[in-house]
């Protein structure tokens, strides 16, 4: 009687244990999901817990859904999607959700998406010098010998798949120490052989990335087709071009990228109707020379930084010019006489230079005292990098004071909140964007 | 020194007396191309701004009435360019020359001792660097003095065939120099510094002030002065060192004195306004083409035509397009057609 007590309590206890074990690993959060959310969220929890999830109608921890609406604004920034069009937003701080969104951006997640039939296995994109190329699903080690498409990695919020990468003004100790804090895997991922003209056909081997990006000018693109990895090109010397590279970056790294992609052309739209605005009843826009490593090399019209003068409501007086940079003499600028002189953010070319230069004297700009140095965090803003949405803001406060009310501080701590999720220190932030 | 001949001889005298005369009017050219270079340009000046200009250097009250900018124009920009030019063009030519009877050989220019080479280096080391104009100029000069001394102490490890030797440590040294500069190039940020290299060794006047022209002006001046006075010698030399042993002359001092004087020289003109080709071997050929050998009458020739051929191209150079086409592609595809069709109007070149 007393063993057959003893056995009855034991399995009661045995039992209820296990029940509460059971109820403890699918009840850790709760998901809110509208019905046709549901099939890919339970494909995600299983893969990664190995149960169904349980789904609420109301008062979730996590809510996953397709309405725009609900999406946050302001610093918080462009929501976790798993799906294109799909995201999550958590209700409350709960530490295993926070692991779950994490997993479902992640290409792990996008693996256990694509098993289960809600993404493709392969994506077919044309790159910018009309290539079709189709790249597997997901992707996880990418290599960016460009140095401007290292930026569009990062801001596509998919740093974590970078492998090895050239960064474009990371060379100086501020821009290493800079580029340490955003990214500390940076020493790393920045120590291989790779640019433009050359690269170490052996270490990519070594490396086996899923996809190269570069740019159109590349060198050695056959060597590196015959390791049968797909080569996307870039050729973004233009703001739509620079938008359309990041779709492309988007639509290669999954539902997450995507979004940051979108929402990045979206803030630069926002930004440029801004500027239109503001400056609609100006008809003389104001002259603008840029300037680069000296005093009289000046860019061309069919350079990014044209754009970019011409989206912050000025216009670009070597605009007749055509290559790359060219050089010029002072009768020429003489000529031009220009409004505003902006010097590149790169070289040591300062507005003390012109100041001081008898020559110089002459020109309109110089007489004004409107000679400006362009700031930069880590990539240069003139160049086709995200970050060149700052050079636009910055331009058009310094072209403009009175109309624009863009503040150069404040959009750069929201810039770099959002796209790199990194908040800058903001006193150097603003010592920077005073010049 | 007059001789009375008769006959042939009397028409070669005759000629003689004309080239001389061709010689040494030939000075004028570079001045009346300076004048005329003051008016070109691509911000339009009229004729008597210029003149009233010029004439304020002197009596300041004659620049009243023009604009600051067009006197800024003129005389910060305008003038000091075209001196540069006119300076530039005479010792890359002068030297070329000089170089040319020295070792005997007609393929050569001043960059035979490696200057260029080394003065081309030592730019694109401060372009890449990161340094000023005035770095930039200081280092081609300083790296372009090194390399020819480098040179020049090596051929003197061996005392028998000391010219020869020369040659081929010039050689050496230019080489290795040009090999330093393609590294510099190889490890140069390609989206900024290394444009700016390539920019600096094709050559040009760009931003010349005031500012560059004391030195390059001292050196040419007195560097073209001293190949003036010895320019005779010049003839002796090309005979050989055991005819100008004989005759009284010191060679080896005399060709240190020209190689040093000729190296000065290169190296301020290449500082100053970049790697410029062609003018140190193809306008002493040129100059011998209208002139004769004979070193009296090559040297003025080859200082005036150097000057006007560089102020020429410097001309079209600034003029041409709103944006600067560098001197060492004009001086090529302007210079080499010409040398062709005075190769073709002659029967001697040496």
């Amino acid at each position: 009687m007393r063993r057959l007590v003893c056995l009855l309590l034991t399995a009661l206890i045995a039992l209820s244990v296990n029940l509460s074990l059971s109820m403890a690993q699918s009840a850790a959060f709760s998901i809110q999901a509208p019905a046709e959310l549901q099939p890919a969220l339970s494909a995600l929890y299983k893969a990664r817990y190995g149960a169904a999830p349980t789904f609420v109608e109301a008062d979730g921890d996590l809510i996953a859904t397709n309405d725009r609406a609900l999406r946050p604004s302001g610093m918080a920034g462009v929501p976790p999607h798993f799906l294109p069009d799909a995201f999550f937003v958590l209700a409350r701080p709960n530490a295993e959700a926070e692991a779950f969104v994490a997993y479902a951006v992640s290409p792990d997640g996008q693996a256990a998406l694509i098993e289960s039939g809600f993404l493709p296995k392969s994506v077919t994109v044309t790159d910018q010098a009309g290539n079709k190329v189709e790249v597997a699903q997901p992707v996880r080690r990418v290599i960016t010998p460009y140095s401007i498409a290292t930026y569009l990695v990062y801001g596509t919020g998919s740093a974590d798949r970078l492998v090895a990468g050239g960064y474009l003004g990371a060379r100086s100790p501020v821009g290493a120490a800079r580029m340490s804090a955003i990214d500390e895997r940076f020493p790393t991922l920045s120590g291989y052989t790779l640019n433009q003209r050359e690269i170490n056909i052996e270490q990519v081997a070594q490396l086996a990335p899923d996809v190269i990006f570069t740019s159109a000018r590349t060198a050695w693109l056959d060597t590196v087709r015959e390791l049968n990895i797909p080569v996307v090109l870039f050729q973004g010397e233009s703001p739509e071009l620079l938008k359309e590279s990041m779709l492309i970056v988007g639509q290669l790294l999954g539902p997450n990228a995507l979004a940051h992609a979108k929402a990045w052309g979206d803030y630069y739209d926002s930004i440029f109707a801004q500027v239109v605005e503001r400056t609609r009843d100006i008809t003389a826009r104001p002259s603008v020379l840029f300037v680069g490593e000296s005093p009289l090399r000046v860019i061309s019209g069919e350079m990014y930084q044209t754009d970019l003068i011409a989206a912050a409501g000025g216009r670009s007086a070597s605009e007749g010019l055509t290559g790359y940079w060219n050089d010029v003499n002072l009768e020429q600028v003489a000529l031009w006489n220009p409004d505003v002189i902006v010097i590149a953010p790169y070289g040591n070319v300062t507005p003390q230079t012109f100041a001081e230069s008898p020559e110089w004297a002459i020109i309109k700009a110089v007489q004004d005292g409107k000679v400006y140095k362009m700031p930069s965090w880590v990539a240069p803003w003139d160049t086709p990098v995200p970050d060149s949405v700052l050079g636009v803001i910055w331009l058009a406060q310094k072209l403009f004071p009175e109309r624009v009310t863009l503040d150069c501080k404040r959009e750069a701590l929201y810039f770099f909140k959002v796209f790199y999720n990194h908040a800058l220190p903001e006193d150097e932030i603003a010592a920077v964007c005073g010049s | 020194m007059r001789i009375v001949t008769l006959g042939k001889a009397r028409d070669a005298a005759a000629a003689s007396d004309f080239r001389q005369q061709l010689a040494y009017g030939s000075l004028l050219l570079p001045l009346a191309l300076i004048a005329i270079s003051l008016l070109l340009g691509l911000y339009e000046i009229r004729v008597e701004t210029v003149a009233k200009a010029l004439l304020s250097l002197v009596v300041p009250q004659a620049a009243e009435g023009i604009s600051s900018t067009e006197l800024t124009l003129i005389l910060r920009i305008r003038l000091p360019r075209v001196l540069s030019a006119a300076l530039i063009g005479a010792a890359l030519a002068s030297t070329g020359a000089a170089f040319q009877g020295i070792f005997k050989n007609p393929l050569v220019d001043s960059n035979l001792l490696g200057v260029t080479s080394g003065a081309g280096f030592g730019a694109a080391l401060a372009l890449l660097l990161g340094g000023t104009a005035l770095m930039v100029q200081g280092f081609a000069f300083g790296f372009g003095l090194l390399a020819v001394m480098v040179a020049y102490a090596g051929s003197r490890l061996y005392s028998s065939a000391p010219l020869i030797v020369l040659t081929l440590m010039g050689i050496l040294i230019g080489s290795f120099f040009t090999s330093l500069t393609a590294l510099t190039k190889y490890v140069a940020d390609p989206l900024n510094t290394l444009p700016a290299i390539t920019f600096w060794l094709l050559g040009g006047l760009t931003g010349v002030t005031w500012s560059s022209l004391p030195l390059l002006a001292l050196i040419t001046l007195s560097g073209s002065a001293f190949m003036w006075a010895v320019r005779w010698r010049l003839n002796i030399l090309s005979l050989g060192d055991a005819e100008a042993l004989a005759l009284g002359m010191n060679p080896t001092r005399l060709k240190l004195l020209i190689i040093l004087c000729a190296t000065l020289m290169t190296a301020a003109a290449v500082a100053v306004g970049g790697v410029i080709g062609w003018i140190g071997l193809v306008i002493p050929h040129a100059a011998r083409l209208l002139v004769g050998t004979d070193h009296k009458r090559l040297v003025p020739m080859s200082l005036a035509l150097g000057a006007s051929f560089l102020l020429v191209i410097d001309n079209i150079s600034r003029t041409l397009l709103p944006a600067e086409v560098p001197l060492g592609i004009l001086t090529g595809l302007v210079g080499v057609p010409i040398l062709i069709v005075l190769l073709r109007r002659s029967q001697t070149v040496w």
